[in-house]
């Protein structure tokens, strides 16, 4: 199968930031992404991050009632990506924010993610993680009415053990797009009987075991440098403003 | 080629004159970014109540595939008179036919201007861009 090609239109190697943010608030990280996403001139953004304190969020759609973990999860928030709820727990979260004309999103939705699960699937293979996408076979993670996002799968999924190890969303406004992803590192209360990085990654510090290959993998994948940077004084205070919305109770039970 | 009756956006959304209304719905390349040939992959579409106010380019309503929210963009300026209650129970209607069943909402336009828009030779190029 030849791998569809994200190089940029120049075909030089391109250049994105890599901001990494580590157990950091909720209202920060979605607000963060929302003002990479409504920003224009915000070059290539890679994020990875995790969440303090433990956080559940809401696809954007999803109605309150339909996901009975927020009556015991703590910190809610309501995502602007679609899909299911996710529990920030044990986790690396990462985001991609790039123009909509970008070769990496060019084209039907279902391929962007096919080019970003390649990359994951082949980061996942060094570590022993026998990963694929999911087909059209239903998955042993598959569960109905927890609302949760590793629970329902789609042909497109990353599962390895026949269940759903890789939870994404995006959004797409003004032009550009938003991408989330969410490999779990061990399981949570909320998503049982799941695929999770347990025991393939070591114990004490298993992001730093995996974020450095994933980086690797992106960089080949996508052609592209990453450099590690942090938000711009204008992102943090960006984020900070668009962030409030995320925990209000209106956002949060507008369904 | 799309339908040269009515005007487009290059965000993928289409506007034709019907009367003293337009009508607004999205085209069949939204529909296949969002879905890739599987009408079942839309899976939810929030539209403006009647009486909502639009500017142009205004952001009147989002669309959920399942793997991801896109916002539906205004063509013109107007008031929502009508919404399609149909697509809001069965977006299929929409994946099979985004140019006559599938449309969106029917608005009462502020003015009958549309020059600021592309028709469908501008659109056909615009998308003929994003496909390359």
């Amino acid at each position: 199968m030849t791998r569809p090609s994200v190089r940029s239109d120049s075909g030089a190697v391109e250049t994105w930031r890599l901001i990494e943010s580590w157990d950091a608030a909720p209202e920060f990280n979605m607000g963060l992404d929302e003002a990479l996403l409504d920003d224009p001139g915000a070059p290539p953004t890679l994020r990875l991050y995790t969440w303090s304190p433990d956080t559940l969020s809401l696809g954007y759609f999803q109605k309150w009632a339909d996901v009975p973990g927020t009556e015991n999860a703590g910190a809610v928030v309501r995502r602007i990506t679609g899909g299911g709820a996710i529990h920030h727990t044990r986790e690396l979260t990462f985001s991609i924010v790039l123009p909509q004309d970008h070769p990496l999103f060019r084209g039907p939705i279902p391929l962007s993610y096919g080019r970003i699960h390649e990359a994951l699937i082949a980061a996942l293979s060094g570590f022993g993680v026998e990963a694929s996408l999911a087909g059209q076979a239903s998955l042993l993670s598959d569960r109905e009415k927890t609302g949760m996002c590793f629970h329902e799968s789609t042909p497109l999924d990353v599962a390895w053990g026949e269940r759903k190890g890789v939870g994404s969303a995006q959004r797409r406004r003004g032009g550009r797009v938003l991408h989330h992803g969410s490999i779990k590192l061990g399981s949570t209360p909320l998503e049982g009987d799941i695929a999770t990085l347990e025991g393939y990654l070591p114990g004490e510090n298993p992001i730093g075991a995996f974020a450095p290959a994933l980086l690797r993998e992106i960089e080949t994948n996508f052609a592209v440098h990453l450099e590690r940077s942090e938000p711009t004084n204008s992102e943090r205070s960006a984020a900070q403003h668009l962030g409030e919305r995320y925990a209000s109770p209106s956002f949060l039970r507008r369904r | 080629m799309r339908p040269d009756d009515r005007h487009y956006l290059p965000s993928h959304e289409w506007v034709k004159t019907d009367g003293d209304t337009v009508v607004f719905g999205i085209t069949d390349f939204a529909v296949e970014e969002l879905s890739h040939g599987n009408e079942d992959d839309l899976v939810y579409c929030d539209l403006p109540e009647p009486g909502r106010k639009l500017t142009q380019g205004e952001t009147f309503g989002e669309i959920e595939s399942v793997k991801a929210v896109a916002d539906l963009n205004s063509p013109v300026a107007g008031e929502v008179v009508e919404i399609n209650k149909t697509i809001e129970d069965h977006l299929q209607v929409l994946a099979k036919d985004p140019w006559d069943k599938g449309w969106l909402i029917r608005v009462k336009p502020d003015n009958t201007s549309m020059s600021h828009l592309l028709d469908a030779e501008g659109y056909e190029a615009s998308v003929g861009e994003a496909d390359e």
